[in-house]
């Protein structure tokens, strides 16, 4: 937001999760790192403001009520597709990564994470799209 | 000549005595001055002798001179008229006598003639009898009624080998041989009384030395002479008739063992037998190979066997003839014949030989042949009785003709019991079964091999299932004649094929469910790791930034209020999986005790109600509902669980209303909220673990997914039931009941006294 560091909120990354936890914890490394965070509750939601809002990157849940996080993630790629999107998930078995990036998954990272891994992951989609 | 005149003389001197005597009486009459009737019987002797004895003439000239003599005195001597007279008159009387007499001896001489001339026929013819009797060929003899020769013919003799007069007094029993003495004895007997005119009959005449001759005999009865009777007895030497009818005898025995024995083995003994018996020789010997006959030094059989006609030696002391025996040309065998003596062959017997040859080549083929047919038969005849498999011949009409033992022991019916209804139920069945197959019935077409399984019940009333194989067999024109229908007792079969299905069936079943089972946990792991994982982001990621430091007071206590319940979250979760586990696997024991339910709702009400401003609560029980046997904590468990389910799914301004009734012998609990309701298509699921709603408004509840699955275990393990009504934007109603305890009622007036 407006205390971001180095000017880096025009890269904004939208957080689609349902668990409120998740959420808050997302927003706070993500905003300390300085980049923007929109929230989507569920995979309705995600869908929407990606489409409205064109975030830089989506962090997306999948196990989500209404429309799980792969659904909304086709959807949005139909629309936007160099759209990244990032699935986090709990289910973080070996073929659920497979599953993930074929699905159309720009990078797969599994709950629980290392803040770093998040912050890492972010900033490498940041520094490919401003090269 | 001197004889002649001698004759003459003795004719003369007997034709001139009565003239001598006639004169000597008219001498003596003349001396001695007699009267001529004095001397007139003497003259009459003279003239009767001479009348009697000579012929008429004669008599008459003796008469006539006799008639003189006694005229010849009276005139002489001048006597008077009346002795001239008297003197006529008796030369008168001499000369009737003579006439009278005259012919009357006449008459008798020419009837002793005649008498004469017959005995002179007589004797002629008897002479021409007997010369005929003596040249005759034929053995010829007259015998009195008890059989002793009267004449004999020399034919007959030398048939007996006896002189004729040694015979005569013989009796005819006693030429004949031991063999057929009593026949001879019968056959005199019979013809003796009457019984018979003649008899016929060949018989063996013992000669003197003992040999024994074949004899043919013609015994006749003869009217004697005198009224006594005779026999005539006609006998002929038969010996060519016995060779004859010995040649005939051995072929017709031969034939006779030919067809009576069922094989060579045991028939040639009773041929060689034949041939040794009836033809006269001393051994024969059947030589089956040519090699052992060759080996056996036996030429003559070889001899026999490499020409393919009989083969003969004669020699003084020894003959022998080779027969072979041909069998469509080829031979098979030799017969040696051997004899002790010199033994010639006649054709007929040469003949005979070569014939039975034949005819015994031809036997051996036949027997082989029918061997071979027994042996087949005889098979077939074993498998049929000795067969497990049931048999049975079924005739074209669908008659059981046969059944074989292992067929009757099969279904437990003797043979008329099959014939009559247990082979007709099962024809029906076996059409039954092979229209259902799309065959064709019995009767309707058989075919080879066509089969069918039927269900049969034995005569002791037990159900097997038979496999019948159909063969048509077909008579020598083509047609199918009878049906072999081989019956298999394919119960075991059957039943461990059905079993082997249901066992195959089951391992499937158990299978599948192994897989579901399987697919289950992976997915309860999987949604189980994903909840640990959830939980867990917040943990750690909360407590990294905790650990990093530079936080604000107040957000290290939110971050920790964020660790704390997922944590807490994450402790449930663990709590509920165990419970879960321990109850399903009936490793939870419950601490029955009574239970008031009343106070378990009102408690339930007074906990959340602290903790839920938004969710009104409204309670409607049954003050008389008795007390339950049950696990307090879990029935606690039970019912906050299902008020908890109640707030989360209400809306604000929801009411959730706890209900307890009397159901029978159970206490009916009702939690009925006013909340979003459970779609159809989900609510045959809620029981089940982590099947939480997530659809629309439901979405954002937080829950374990255990709660519910656990709750019906808690209340299934009381013996109660638990279910659920629903209408999405209604709400819902969760209903369950738990047994009264059997002294509930006291309970109940015990609370209330």
């Amino acid at each position: 937001m407006a205390s971001s560091p180095n000017g880096a909120a025009s890269f904004t990354v939208l957080v689609a999760d349902d668990n409120e936890v998740a959420q808050r914890l997302c927003k706070r490394v993500l905003e300390k790192a300085g980049y923007g965070v929109l929230i989507a509750a569920d995979g309705l939601q995600a869908v929407d403001i990606a489409l409205a809002q064109k975030p830089a990157m989506i962090l997306m849940d999948v196990a989500m009520p209404g429309i799980d996080g792969l659904e909304a993630m086709r959807r949005i790629k139909a629309e936007v597709p160099a759209m990244p999107i990032v699935i986090a998930s709990a289910h973080s078995m070996a073929s659920d990564r497979e599953r993930f990036l074929a699905a159309g998954a720009d990078n797969v990272l599994s709950k629980p994470f290392r803040l770093a891994d998040l912050i890492s992951i972010v900033e490498q989609l940041a520094q490919a799209r401003s090269t | 000549m001197g004889q002649g005149s001698a004759f003459g003389t003795r004719i003369l001197v007997r034709r001139a005595t009565p003239f001598a005597a006639i004169a000597a009486i008219f001498a003596v009459q003349a001396l001695a001055d007699a009267q001529p009737v004095l001397a007139f019987p003497l003259y009459l002797t003279v003239v009767l002798l001479v009348s009697m004895q000579q012929d008429t003439v004669e008599s008459l000239a003796v008469a006539t001179a006799a008639a003189v003599a006694v005229l010849l005195a009276p005139l002489a001597a001048g006597a008077g008229p009346a002795d001239v007279a008297t003197a006529i008159l008796l030369g008168a009387v001499l000369f009737g006598v003579a006439l009278g007499l005259g012919a009357l001896s006449r008459r008798s001489r020419a009837t002793a003639s005649e008498a004469h001339r017959r005995l002179e026929e007589l004797a002629e013819a008897e002479q021409k009898l007997r010369t005929t009797l003596d040249s005759a060929g034929v053995g010829l003899a007259l015998a009195d009624l008890d059989g002793r020769f009267l004449q004999v013919n020399p034919a007959l003799a030398a048939i007996l080998g006896r002189d004729r007069d040694g015979l005569t007094g013989t009796s005819l029993v006693d030429v004949t041989a031991e063999v057929d003495r009593p026949a001879m004895v019968d056959a005199m007997r019979m013809i003796r009384h009457g019984d018979v005119a003649r008899w016929e009959g060949q018989v063996m005449q013992l000669r003197p030395d003992g040999a024994e001759v074949p004899a043919a005999l013609f015994i006749a009865m003869l009217p004697g002479a005198a009224g006594e009777k005779m026999l005539l007895v006609q006998a002929s030497d038969a010996t060519a008739n016995r060779r004859a009818d010995a040649l005939r005898e051995c072929a017709a025995a031969v034939r006779q063992v030919i067809a009576s024995s069922p094989g060579l083995e045991p028939a040639m003994p009773e041929l060689l037998a034949a041939f040794r018996e009836n033809l006269g020789w001393h051994e024969a010997h059947y030589w089956s190979s040519r090699t052992e006959a060759l080996t056996a030094g036996d030429e003559l059989a070889a001899r026999a066997w490499q020409a393919g006609v009989l083969a003969a030696e004669v020699g003084a002391g020894r003959s022998a003839v080779g027969v072979p025996v041909i069998d469509t040309g080829d031979v098979v065998g030799v017969i040696e014949l051997s004899s002790r003596t010199s033994k010639r062959l006649s054709d007929d017997e040469v003949s005979m030989l070569s014939r039975a040859g034949v005819e015994i080549g031809q036997f051996i083929r036949r027997t082989e042949t029918a061997q071979a047919l027994r042996r087949s038969e005889a098979d077939h005849r074993a498998i049929f009785e000795r067969s497990p498999i049931g048999i049975a011949r079924i005739g074209g009409d669908g008659e059981l003709l046969e059944a074989n033992p292992s067929l009757l022991l099969m279904l437990e019916h003797d043979v008329d019991t099959m014939r009559s209804s247990a082979w007709p139920d099962m024809m029906r069945a076996y059409d039954q079964a092979a229209s259902r197959a799309g065959k064709p019935t019995f009767l309707a077409g058989i075919t080879d091999g066509s089969c069918v399984q039927v269900r049969a019940a034995t005569g002791a009333g037990r159900w097997l299932w038979l496999q019948l194989t159909a063969t048509s067999i077909p008579d020598s024109t083509g047609r199918p004649e009878h049906v072999l229908l081989m019956i298999e007792d394919v119960t075991a079969v059957r039943e461990t094929s059905d079993k082997l299905a249901e066992a195959l069936e089951a391992q499937r079943a158990a299978i599948a469910n192994l897989e579901k089972l399987d697919t289950t946990k992976s997915e309860f792991l999987s949604i189980v790791s994903h909840e640990f994982r959830t939980a867990l982001t917040g943990i750690q990621g909360f407590s990294e930034l905790i650990r990093d430091g530079g936080l604000e007071p107040d957000e290290l206590r939110a971050y920790g209020g964020y660790i704390f319940n997922d944590a807490d979250r994450v402790n449930r979760l663990i709590g509920d999986m165990l419970d879960l586990d321990r109850m399903e696997s009936g490793r939870m024991t419950m601490r029955a005790t009574d239970v008031d339910i009343n106070d378990i709702l009102m408690e339930a009400i007074a906990r959340a109600s602290t903790s839920t401003v938004t969710v009104e609560f409204k309670s409607d029980l049954d003050a008389r509902l008795p007390i339950v046997s049950g696990d307090r904590d879990r029935l606690i468990q039970v019912v906050s669980n299902l008020v908890n389910n109640a707030v989360k799914y209400s809306p604000e301004g929801g009411m959730v209303t706890l209900t307890s009734r009397v159901e029978g012998k159970y206490a009916l609990i009702s939690v009925t909220d006013t909340g979003i309701g459970i779609p159809a298509e989900e609510i045959g699921h809620v029981f089940e673990r982590f099947r939480r709603v997530r659809s629309g408004a439901a979405q954002s509840i937080p829950g374990t997914g255990l709660g519910l699955t656990i709750v019906k275990q808690i209340v299934e393990m009381h013996g109660g039931k638990i279910w659920v009504e629903s209408a999405v934007g209604h709400g819902s109603s969760f209903h369950f009941t738990i047994p009264l305890a059997p002294e509930g009622a006291a309970a109940l007036q015990l609370r209330h006294g």
